[in-house]
């Protein structure tokens, strides 16, 4: 029985999102399980016990069961398998999933498939579709897009607590910067690798107010595949196994207008003293539509598993999904790497950029480095892999943004308005 | 790229025109029909459109794994794209709560209030979600057609349904009386628009109504001075940058849908 064991991601491979490619999503994935046999050449087929496989959309390719055709595709078809779905979240839901079948002692090695092929559908379309997950009765109809849900969470948010748009600029400079050094991001496809400034933010075109387009996530097509194993079978495959520490999950409503009586989050933090006077004190002041009360909750769970009491000065990095800007602001605080209303602060201070105490999105993250929703979450922990296992180098053909000894990471993943999330902590050896 | 003629289209749809809509409902009935003639259209597509091929493309892409450097360095390969449709139309009951949205159709909005813990609901639920109230179930009541914004945006880019109406704004407006806040459409200059703004609730001429949520609109209440904290107007750069964008997009909406949406031919 395995459920004693600690669970580890054993490396994994990529195909690079970007905005169209030719080859379709089952060979993309075949590519990127090429490169995860590669990464790890004693992996045989019989080694697998299980596949979890991670996609968002049926209706984005107009395909259901898309998974029967991957596991297939990969010969990989008389194994166990299903498919995880639960919007933006699918692929940390994936990373969960496939830990609770290790720890369940069913299965001891498991191998996760995501994509998403978003480009099939104009991208009109493809947003409109997307929008689908949020209330079609209740918040679809008005504006139908979550570039606006989410940036009247922020437009909450610095109204309450102070932060700027030029912030959101800098978390965009920061972001996009990064992304230039990590030669699989989708930016630098598109762009090349020439680094962006605040100048060129304030140029940039409003998609909804305080939201340009360089604040918000981008459409990709991309897989990824990661291996996951116990930890007797994990030292098989890699000298540099990943492991995961800590598991926390967490819900919201699902409409964000409801988080002014928000009865599960009551009595969850005590914000009504930092809220300003000017605003109208509500039933319920945390999350409010200002934060995320999900990912929060998924940290206090994840946390005392870790074994974690101070994430700022115990994490090394971090990567954050963050469709929009704001969203990794706010998360900052949930994530309870400073109090409440002063993620503005680790940024001007330079906490979170490369060389700080904390840095956040070292890849880039969603707005840069690419956003296919069923890979999104297994390609950023690729990335922690590769930082934690120190083979940065090796991946990028320089330093790129290498942390030095990095032993300790996050990654969070949620779908909707933080409807649903997850919160993942890693720990090299 | 081949020209498909619109009378082909219409000629196809023709052959398989049903004349009545689908009975779903066969042994209750129909007290009150205000469907449309969308069932005569939609539901021909939907049995000659799905999947059925409207052309394709050659693409010459990169092709295969690695960095982006890597992939360009191969010479391209060469991909073929198919055209296909796919359709549908949904009827979808909004349940217990659909007293709300007739209440729309005549102008008028509805909450429900928890006979347990008191919340009050608008949007409304017909059970309270206080864990506390075990799923109770709620009582109507009518709400005044006044609130306050509890935040908002300002979209330069929309959904395909609402993209001729660019530039909007739209936010979650706390009905006076109720604690949760609904999503509208705000009829609001950004210049003017902050985070407790009183607003009244108006609704679209009685024969526009469709028994949705874009129904109604908020407007501000006349006579309120923006503060100096508000977050849109405190940084003057920033709302020029807002106004000049919005003016772009009026511009586009002109182009692709000959509609004005400037602000002295709205109104607001």
């Amino acid at each position: 029985m395995a459920r004693d064991e600690r669970v580890a991601i054993c490396d994994g491979g990529i195909f690079r999102p970007d905005l169209w490619h030719g080859e379709n999503a089952e060979e993309g994935v075949a590519i990127a399980y090429q490169e995860l046999l590669k990464n790890v050449p004693n992996l045989a087929a019989d080694d697998i016990d299980a596949l979890c496989m991670s996609y968002f959309s049926d209706h984005l390719n107009g395909q259901l069961c898309m998974g029967w055709i991957v596991q297939d595709y990969l010969g990989l078809h008389n194994k166990p398998g299903y498919r995880v779905e639960s919007g933006g979240s699918t692929s940390i839901d994936a990373i969960v999933n496939a830990y609770y079948m290790i720890k369940s002692g069913m299965f001891d090695v498991v191998l996760i498939p995501g994509w998403e092929w978003m480009c099939e559908v104009d991208v009109a379309t493809t947003n409109e579709m997307i929008a689908s997950a949020a209330d079609t009765d209740w918040d679809f109809p008005v504006g139908g897009y979550y570039n606006a849900y989410y940036a009247a969470l922020e437009v909450r948010h610095m109204q309450l607590f102070g932060e700027t748009c030029e912030d959101l600029g800098r978390i965009a400079v920061k972001n996009h910067n990064n992304s230039t050094r990590w030669p699989y991001s989708q930016w630098v496809s598109q762009h090349g690798t020439a680094p962006i400034t605040l100048d060129d933010y304030w140029k940039n075109r409003m998609v909804c107010w305080p939201y340009r387009v360089l604040n918000c996530a981008v459409m990709s097509e991309g897989a990824c595949v990661l291996l996951m194993a116990t930890e007797s079978k994990a030292r098989r495959f890699t000298d540099t196994p990943m492991w995961i520490t800590g598991v926390g999950l967490g819900t919201d409503s699902m409409r964000p207008g409801d988080r002014t009586v928000d009865f599960a989050y009551e009595g969850m933090k005590n914000e009504a003293k930092i809220y300003p006077d000017f605003v109208e004190p509500i039933k319920t002041p945390y999350p409010d539509m200002a934060n995320f009360g999900s990912l929060h909750i998924a940290a206090k769970r994840a946390y005392p598993q870790a074994g974690i009491t101070n994430p700022l000065k115990e994490l090394d990095l971090i990567e954050l999904f963050a469709p929009y800007d704001g969203v990794e602001l706010c998360l900052w605080e949930d994530l309870m790497l400073c109090p409440r209303g002063e993620g503005r602060n680790l940024l001007r201070e330079g906490v979170v950029e490369y060389g700080g105490e904390c840095p956040s999105n070292l890849s880039g993250g969603l707005t840069a480095s690419g956003h296919p929703v069923g890979a999104t979450s297994l390609y950023y922990t690729l990335f922690l892999y590769w930082q934690l296992a120190g083979k940065i180098k090796a991946k990028c053909g320089s330093d790129g943004l290498q942390v030095q000894d990095a032993r300790k990471a996050l990654i969070t993943g949620h779908g909707g308005t933080g409807c649903q999330g997850a919160v993942v902590t890693f720990e090299s050896d | 790229m081949t020209e498909i003629g619109k009378e082909e289209i219409k000629l196809k749809v023709r052959k398989i025109k049903r004349t009545k809509r689908e009975v779903k409902y066969k042994h209750y009935p129909v007290v009150d029909d205000r469907s449309t003639s969308a069932h005569e259209y939609w539901e021909p597509i939907v049995n000659t459109g799905l999947w059925s091929i409207k052309g394709h493309q050659i693409v010459k892409g990169p092709w295969g794994g690695g960095t982006v450097e890597e992939a360009l360095k191969r010479p391209p390969k060469e991909f073929m794209v198919i055209d296909r449709a796919a359709f549908a139309l949904y009827s979808h009951s909004y349940g217990l709560v659909s007293p709300f949205f007739r209440g729309l159709l005549e102008g008028k909005l509805k909450g429900t209030k928890c006979p347990k813990c008191g919340t009050v609901y608008c949007p409304p639920r017909a059970h309270c979600w206080n864990p506390k109230c075990k799923v109770a179930n709620c009582e109507w009541l009518d709400l005044p057609l006044t609130g306050v914004i509890h935040t908002f945006t300002v979209q330069c880019l929309a959904a395909a349904p609402f993209e001729h109406q660019l530039p909007f704004s739209m936010g979650w407006v706390k009905i006076d009386g109720a604690d949760t806040t609904l999503a509208m459409m705000l009829h609001i200059l950004p210049k003017e628009l902050f985070i407790g703004q009183k607003v009244k609730i108006e609704f679209l001429p009685e024969e526009q109504r469709k028994g949705d949520l874009t129904d109604c609109y908020a407007v501000a209440v006349p006579g309120q001075k923006v503060p100096e904290w508000a977050c849109l107007q405190k940084y003057p750069k920033e709302l020029e940058s807002l106004e000049r964008s919005m003016k772009q997009t009026i511009e586009f909406i002109k182009k692709r849908y000959g509609v004005d949406n400037s602000s002295e031919v709205r109104g607001w």
